[in-house]
């Protein structure tokens, strides 16, 4: 049988890593979903600048909003969604945070630690929910209880019971939101960024080849450098990097919660599974992130 | 509450574009797939986050729709032999999916 001290230090090294890849992610990501609107600008900008019939407009001539009159992705919803990963990010922090400190006037308590603006996200993904959000509702319930579940870590118990419930309890509310943002970027940014990419791929290739015979050398180059790069773009955005990257931090979490359940031998065996995932993730964080500020502007 | 096929929609605008691309069709072919591909793009960006009623006749025409003309556009040679009623269908497709946003019952 090990000491409480003992057990408490299994902890240490892989949720200090897996706060710290949280973090990382949660960067990249937040990157990521506030770009959206500016992308979308950018793309008609473009559009513009390489069709001289076309005008500069808020609204077109039917009436519609253009992305430089009117948010493409609503911004209330796109807030949401970064404090929703906010939330986890306090979530993987307070796990850190138990792991390794044994005082407890160190803790904060849950309201001060979260500010009302994450404690009631539940209540924002509701009134999202009734402004016509189509998958904020799929988020209410897993934020409620994330929220629930930060607010029950205190050192109220010993350390290591402590964290095997808190990342018992935090399992399945963090999975629920990870896996709702994963199909969040699967069926509605994916789409967005591939079709963008092309696009603006498809509009730099033909304005150049229209008005190649009027331009410098220079001129030829500087637009074939554009044309480079929107390929790079178009190859990226195929990848599913933002989706992957949920994906792989989703894997890590599973086996920290199978190795925060696990008793015997079967600890050890957890362990380095979850050791091994957290190096995974670790390496993909790099490539990913690559990949995703390929798709930001 | 039903929804427009996107991911089918996500495959025919991306195939517009490669067609505007594709040095075997005219310069105004190329415009044509361009200006309709970027016409159902703006669509598709509605579309991902609209309803509709269950049973909305025109949302299963669309639907519809959108797997025929897909079909033929992944055919590059017939697409090619058949530039121009290729180009008439994407036509006919983004003023049926115009529509479709009078229709929505509720949008992001």
């Amino acid at each position: 049988m090990l000491s409480s001290g003992c057990v408490a230090n299994r902890y240490e090294a892989p949720v200090s890593t897996f706060r710290d890849k949280t973090q990382q992610t949660i960067g990249v990501l937040s990157d990521f979903y506030s770009s959206r609107n500016s992308y979308e600008i950018d793309l008609y900008l473009q559009g513009v600048a390489a069709d001289r019939s076309l005008p500069v407009e808020t609204v077109d001539a039917k009436g519609a909003p253009t992305p430089l009159g009117g948010s493409v992705f609503s911004p209330a919803s796109i807030k949401a969604r970064l404090d929703a990963l906010n939330l986890v990010g306090i979530y993987a922090g307070r796990l850190y945070d138990l792991a390794n400190t044994d005082s407890p006037s160190k803790f904060q308590s849950a309201s001060t630690l979260l500010g009302s603006n994450l404690s009631s996200l539940d209540q924002t993904f509701q009134k999202l929910q009734g402004a016509s959000d189509p998958t904020a509702n799929k988020y209410v319930g897993p934020i409620a209880n994330l929220v629930g579940a930060i607010g029950q870590m205190f050192l109220e118990q010993k350390r290591d019971q402590l964290i095997s419930k808190a990342i018992k309890e935090g399992a399945q509310p963090v999975d629920n939101i990870l896996s709702q943002m994963r199909d969040d970027m699967d069926k509605v940014f994916s789409l967005e960024v591939i079709t963008g990419a092309n696009e603006r791929l498809a509009t730099l290739v033909l304005s150049y080849n229209k008005e190649r015979d009027k331009l410098t050398y220079e001129q030829r180059t500087a637009r074939l450098s554009e044309i480079k790069a929107a390929t790079a773009e178009a190859v990226a955005s195929v990848g599913s990097a933002p989706s992957n990257l949920i994906a792989s931090m989703m894997e890590t979490h599973k086996a920290l919660v199978q190795f925060a359940q696990s008793s015997g031998k079967a600890r050890i065996t957890n362990l380095a599974a979850l050791n091994s995932a957290l190096e995974q993730w670790t390496t993909e964080i790099q490539s990913l992130a690559t990949q995703v500020k390929a798709l930001i502007h | 509450m039903m929804k427009v096929d996107t991911t089918t929609l996500a495959d025919i605008i991306n195939q517009c574009f490669g067609y505007a691309t594709d040095g075997r069709f005219s310069v105004i072919q190329q415009t044509a797939f361009l200006a309709d591909g970027k016409r159902l793009r703006g669509l598709l960006l509605n579309l991902l986050s609209a309803q509709f009623d269950d049973g909305t006749q025109s949302v299963i025409d669309a639907n519809n729709q959108l797997d025929a003309v897909n079909t033929k556009l992944s055919d590059s040679a017939v697409t090619l032999a058949n530039a121009a009623q290729r180009i008439q269908d994407v036509a006919d497709l983004v003023a049926n999916v115009d529509k479709l946003l009078n229709v929505a019952v509720s949008f992001l």
